[in-house]
C-alpha cells in the first residue's frame, strides 16, 4: 500500500527535494506551500503522514500544526516537523503543539525515510 | 547527478527571488516600517536561503546565514532593538549573502574571511543579551504503582510465559519488577508514557517495533493503574512497560535515540541488568483512587454498551483508536450485569493478549485503511501560477516568430489576380493574421515581468551613494508594475545603475549647494516606467545642476570627440556624454567610475534594441530617457528597397513617408542637404550613399523616410522604393557576423530574402560623428 505524504514548506528547492526523495522511496507525495494551504489539502485528502516546514508565510508550522490536531479526525496523524540542527527551540515549539517527531536539515534520503518509518505503521 | 543540478536550479532561482524579497523588505524597513510581518519574511528569507544552501553543502554561505539568521531571531522575539545601525548592517549583510549565493553558483571562492566582520558583529550583538534558556518542563511527579504483566513479542512464545496479573482486589499492591535474569548486554527499560506522546501521535507501538530491532526483547505491560471503569477516562494514560532487551553490543545512547521523539512525553528509566533498579520518577497517571467494590450495576452496564471501543484501547493498552486483540475483546462479551470484579476475573484465563507489536500494520492502523480509498487522485494545491523554463516559453516565441513569417509570407504572396480569384482564401489569410498576431502578443505577455524586480534594486544603491557622497538623496519610483519582456529587465539593471549613480555622484549636489541655491537639502532621483505605443520608457530625472555642458564639450574637443570647428548644440552636448571614448577615469569619480562609462550604457541599451536620450536644465536637473522595445523578438518595420537590397525600418520610428518629387531639399553650405518639414530641417541621409548601394531609381522616384531619433530628433532617409509594413523576426548580426555602424540587426523575410534593419538612431550618432571629425 502506498503512503502518502503530505509536504508542506515554503522553499520549492526543499519541496522539490522531498519529493525526489520520497517518491523515489514509493511514496505518494502532496505538497502545499504554506501552513493553510496544508490545512486545505487535509480537508480533502487523507495522508498518513505530514512533514511540515516551520518557518512559513500565511500559516506557520506551528499553527498549522496546532490546527491539524484541533481537528478530531487527525489526532492520531504523525507529524515530522522540518528543522535545523540548531533550532532546538523551534523543534520544541513544534513538539508542543502537537509534533510528532523532527527531521534535521539538511537531511540524508535514507535517514529521512527511517524517520517516517519510525511514526507510521 | 542531474537530479541534484535541478535541484540547485530551483534553488538558485528560489534565492534570487528571495533575495529581491529581502531588498523589498528592507526598503520599507528603512522607511521606518518595523513590523513583525517584514521581519518575518525577511527571517524566512534567510532561513529559507540557509536550509537549500545546507541541503548542497555550501557552507560559507550556510555559516554567514545562520550568523545572521540568529540576529534576526533575536530581533524578531524584542531581544536586539532594531535600530538603524542593525538595519545598515542588515543590508549590508544582504549584500554578503548576495554575493555567497552567487559564488556557490558560479562555483567560485569568495575569500575565507569574506563577512566574517560582519559575522562578527552579528554575533556581538546576539551575545550583547545572552538568549534566555528556559526548558520550563520538569517531569511530574507520580507515586507509581503497578503489578507487572509479562507480555512476550518472541511470536514463538504463545501462550507459555503470559500471566496477566489483574485483579483489582490487589489494586493497592505495591509495585515490584519481575526480576529478569542478569546477563551481560541485557538492559532495562521503564516506559511510562504520558498523555503527551499519543496527543502528538507518537505510538508505543512503534517504539516497540524500533526496539525490538535493536535486540531481542520482552515486554511486560504494566497494568495496576487502571482505575475503575467508572473512574475510567478514555484519553487518559494508565499504562507502562517494562521492557528487557538483549544484545551484546547495545548502549544506553541507542536506546535513548528510539526515544528521542518522545522525550518529555514519557518517563523512561534504562538501567544495564545487575545495575541497581532507580524507581521510575514520575508515572503518567496520578493514582486513581482505589476502589475495590464493585460499582453499580446500572453504571456497569452503561458503560459496556458504549466501551467497546475503549474496552478495546483499554486491552491494547492505549487509547488511540485500534482494534483490541480478538480473544480478549470476545472475553468481554459477557452478559452485561456482571461486576466489573469478576469481568476483571473473566480476563485471567483469557488466552495471551497478542501485544499489538505483533499484529500486521494492516490489520490495526485505521488512518492507513481510510486512506486506502481514495487514492490515486491527486489534487493540484493552491496553483495560480506555473513556472515554465524560460528556454520552453523561448522556443514557443521562436516558433511564434517563424509562425509570423510563415503568415507574412503567405499573404505576400497573394498577387492582385489572385486575391480576385480566391476571396474565401484572402480572408482566411487575415483571419490568420489576427490569430498570429494575438498569439504572439499572448506569448510576449507570458515573458513580460514588472520592471518592480529591477527597481527595487535601487533604493539601496541610493542611500549607499548618499552615504559615500555625504549628499542627501531619496529616491521616487513610479510605474514599478509597467511590464518588459524578461531578457529586456535581465539587460536593464546595469544600465539603470550606471544612470542612478550617474545622477547621484553628478547631477545632486551637496546639501550646502543645495540650500545655497534655494533647493530643497534633499536632492531627488525619480525612476519611472511607462509604456508609451510600443516602447517602454524607463525615466531616471534628478533635481541636481544638470550636465555642465562647457565641462563636457571641453573634454569632448579634447578627446577629439568634437572639431575644435563644431559648435554644437545644447542638445547635442548633452548626448556627448554618452559618446564612446568620453568617459574616462578622469570625467568619473570613484563611484560612477567602475571602468565603464555612459557609453557602456549605450551600447547595453542598444544591445536590447533600445535607445538613450538625456535632456538636461543647468541648474535645475538632468533626464535620461531610456526608450525600450516591448519585446525582443518582433518588430513591427516598414520594408524599404535600397538599390536591389531590401532594408527594413523599425515602424516605431518613422514619422510619415514623403516622394522625393514633393520634397523640400535644400543644399547646405557644407555641401550636404536638409530637408525642410513644416518649417523644421532635418537631416538627410540617403541610404545608398550610406551603405555604398547602386540605385538606378530616378532621384524624383524615391522616397523619403522620414524617422524620429532620439530626442525627437527627426533624420530623413531616402530610399529607393517602399514596399510595404510587415512584421519580422529579429536576428542577431553580432551574433551571426558582427557589429555594423548603422544596422541594428537582420532578418529573414517572407520569400526567404535577407534584410538589414536600419539602425535609425545609429545612422544619425554616426553622421554627427563623421562631421565632428
Amino acid at each position: 500500500m502506498t503512503l502518502r505524504v503530505l509536504t508542506v514548506d515554503d522553499s520549492r528547492t526543499i519541496l522539490a527535494m522531498l519529493h525526489h526523495t520520497l517518491s523515489n522511496a514509493g511514496f505518494e507525495v502532496l505538497q502545499a506551500e504554506d501552513g493553510q494551504q496544508g490545512l486545505d489539502v487535509l480537508k480533502t485528502e487523507t495522508v498518513d503522514v505530514v512533514i511540515t516546514d516551520i518557518n512559513m508565510p500565511v500559516m506557520d508550522g506551528i499553527e498549522f500544526i496546532k490546527h491539524v490536531r484541533a481537528t478530531g479526525l487527525h489526532q492520531s496523524l504523525p507529524i515530522l516537523i522540518l528543522t535545523t540542527e540548531t533550532s532546538q527551540d523551534k523543534r520544541d515549539q513544534g513538539k508542543a503543539a502537537g509534533g510528532t517527531g523532527w527531521i534535521v536539515k539538511p537531511f540524508d534520503p535514507e535517514k529521512l525515510i527511517s524517520v517516517i518509518h519510525r511514526v507510521v505503521h | 547527478m542531474s537530479d541534484l543540478d535541478d535541484f540547485k536550479a530551483t534553488y538558485f532561482d528560489e534565492c534570487s527571488e528571495l533575495l529581491t524579497e529581502l531588498e523589498e523588505q528592507f526598503v520599507a524597513i528603512e522607511a521606518g516600517e518595523r513590523d513583525a510581518d517584514r521581519l518575518n519574511a525577511v527571517f524566512r528569507a534567510i532561513h529559507s536561503i540557509k536550509g537549500g544552501a545546507g541541503a548542497f553543502g555550501f557552507s560559507a554561505l550556510v555559516g554567514f546565514a545562520h550568523a545572521y539568521e540568529t540576529l534576526l531571531d533575536y530581533v524578531r522575539d524584542g531581544r536586539i532593538e532594531l535600530a538603524d545601525e542593525v538595519v545598515t548592517l542588515c543590508i549590508r549583510a544582504n549584500d554578503i549573502v548576495a554575493d555567497h549565493v552567487a559564488a556557490a553558483r558560479t562555483g567560485d571562492a569568495l575569500p575565507a574571511d569574506y563577512g566574517m566582520d560582519e559575522k562578527a558583529r552579528f554575533d556581538a550583538l546576539a551575545r550583547g543579551e545572552a538568549p534566555a534558556d528556559d526548558d520550563g518542563e520538569g517531569p511530574d511527579e507520580f507515586d507509581i504503582e503497578f503489578t507487572p504483566v509479562m507480555v512476550s513479542l518472541d511470536s514463538d512464545v504463545e501462550e507459555a510465559e503470559y500471566d496477566i496479573a489483574f485483579d483489582l482486589a490487589e489494586l493497592d499492591d505495591t509495585f515490584e519488577i519481575v526480576p529478569m535474569a542478569i546477563d551481560h548486554g541485557q538492559w532495562e527499560v521503564r516506559f511510562t508514557p504520558h498523555r503527551a506522546l499519543y496527543a502528538r501521535a507518537n505510538d508505543p507501538l512503534l517504539l516497540f517495533r524500533e526496539l525490538g530491532a535493536l535486540g531481542e526483547m520482552s515486554v511486560k505491560a504494566v497494568l495496576n493503574p487502571i482505575p475503575p471503569l467508572s473512574d475510567f477516562e478514555p484519553f487518559d494514560v494508565y499504562c507502562s512497560w517494562e521492557i528487557s532487551l538483549v544484545s551484546p553490543t547495545l548502549t544506553e545512547a541507542m536506546i535513548r535515540e528510539v526515544f528521542e521523539f518522545v522525550d518529555g512525553d514519557c518517563d523512561i528509566v534504562i538501567v544495564q541488568a545487575g545495575a541497581a533498579v532507580v524507581p521510575a520518577p514520575a508515572p503518567a497517571v496520578e493514582a486513581a483512587p482505589v476502589a475495590p467494590a464493585a460499582p453499580e450495576e446500572a453504571a456497569v452496564s452503561d458503560l459496556l454498551a458504549l466501551a467497546d471501543d475503549e474496552v478495546a484501547h483499554l486491552l491494547d493498552f492505549t487509547p488511540e483508536p485500534k482494534p483490541a486483540p480478538v480473544s480478549a475483546q470476545d472475553s468481554f462479551e459477557e452478559p452485561p450485569g456482571l461486576s466489573f470484579a469478576e469481568l476483571a476475573e473473566s480476563l485471567k484465563p483469557a488466552t495471551p493478549v497478542q501485544p499489538a507489536a505483533k499484529a500486521k500494520p494492516v490489520a490495526l492502523a485505521p488512518a492507513a485503511a481510510e486512506s486506502s480509498g481514495e487514492e490515486g487522485e491527486r489534487r493540484a494545491v493552491g496553483v495560480q501560477s506555473i513556472r515554465v523554463d524560460l528556454d520552453k516559453v523561448d522556443r514557443v516565441v521562436n516558433m511564434v516568430g517563424e509562425l509570423v513569417i510563415t503568415q507574412s509570407m503567405l499573404t505576400q504572396q497573394m498577387d492582385e489576380t489572385l486575391r480576385a480569384r480566391y476571396t474565401e482564401l484572402v480572408r482566411g489569410l487575415e483571419v490568420l493574421a489576427q490569430t498570429t498576431r494575438g498569439l504572439q502578443d499572448s506569448v510576449m505577455a507570458i515573458r513580460a515581468q514588472p520592471v518592480k524586480s529591477v527597481f527595487s534594486r535601487m533604493p539601496r544603491l541610493v542611500r549607499e551613494l548618499g552615504l559615500k557622497t555625504g549628499k542627501k538623496i531619496k529616491l521616487e519610483t513610479i510605474g514599478e508594475n509597467t511590464e518588459i519582456d524578461k531578457t529586456v529587465i535581465e539587460q536593464l539593471s546595469d544600465p539603470l545603475t550606471h544612470m542612478i549613480r550617474n545622477s547621484a555622484d553628478h547631477g545632486i549636489e551637496s546639501p550646502e549647494n543645495r540650500l545655497a541655491m534655494g533647493k530643497p537639502e534633499t536632492g531627488t532621483i525619480r525612476l519611472s516606467a511607462e509604456q508609451a505605443g510600443g516602447n517602454i520608457l524607463i525615466i531616471v530625472e534628478d533635481d541636481g545642476a544638470g550636465i555642465n555642458r562647457e565641462r563636457v564639450l571641453g573634454l569632448a574637443r579634447e578627446k577629439g570627440i568634437v572639431a575644435p570647428d563644431i559648435t554644437p548644440t545644447d542638445e547635442q552636448i548633452d548626448q556627448l556624454i554618452f559618446a564612446p571614448g568620453f568617459s574616462t577615469a578622469e570625467a568619473l569619480s570613484d563611484i560612477s567610475g567602475r571602468g565603464v562609462g555612459m557609453d557602456v550604457v549605450l551600447s547595453n541599451i542598444k544591445k536590447i534594441g533600445g535607445s538613450v536620450h538625456v535632456r538636461s536644465w543647468t541648474g535645475r536637473g538632468c533626464r535620461m530617457t531610456l526608450r525600450l522595445p516591448l519585446t525582443l523578438a518582433v518588430l513591427d518595420v516598414m520594408l524599404v528597397k535600397v538599390g536591389v537590397s531590401p532594408y527594413v525600418v523599425p515602424l516605431s520610428s518613422i514619422v510619415e513617408t514623403i516622394q522625393c518629387s514633393r520634397a523640400a531639399f535644400e543644399r547646405v553650405p557644407s555641401g550636404g542637404q536638409v530637408l525642410q518639414v513644416r518649417g523644421e530641417y532635418v537631416q538627410v541621409i540617403d541610404l545608398a550613399e550610406r551603405f555604398d548601394m547602386e540605385t538606378e531609381t530616378e532621384a524624383d522616384n524615391r522616397f523619403v523616410v522620414l524617422c524620429e531619433a532620439e530626442g525627437s530628433a527627426k533624420v530623413a532617409l531616402i530610399v529607393d522604393d517602399i514596399i510595404g509594413q510587415q512584421q519580422v523576426v529579429i536576428k542577431s548580426l553580432e551574433e551571426n557576423f558582427e557589429r555594423v555602424e548603422g544596422i541594428a540587426g537582420g532578418t529573414i523575410l517572407g520569400d526567404g530574402n535577407v534584410a538589414l534593419i536600419v539602425d535609425v538612431q545609429g545612422l544619425k550618432t554616426t553622421i554627427v560623428h563623421k562631421n565632428a571629425a
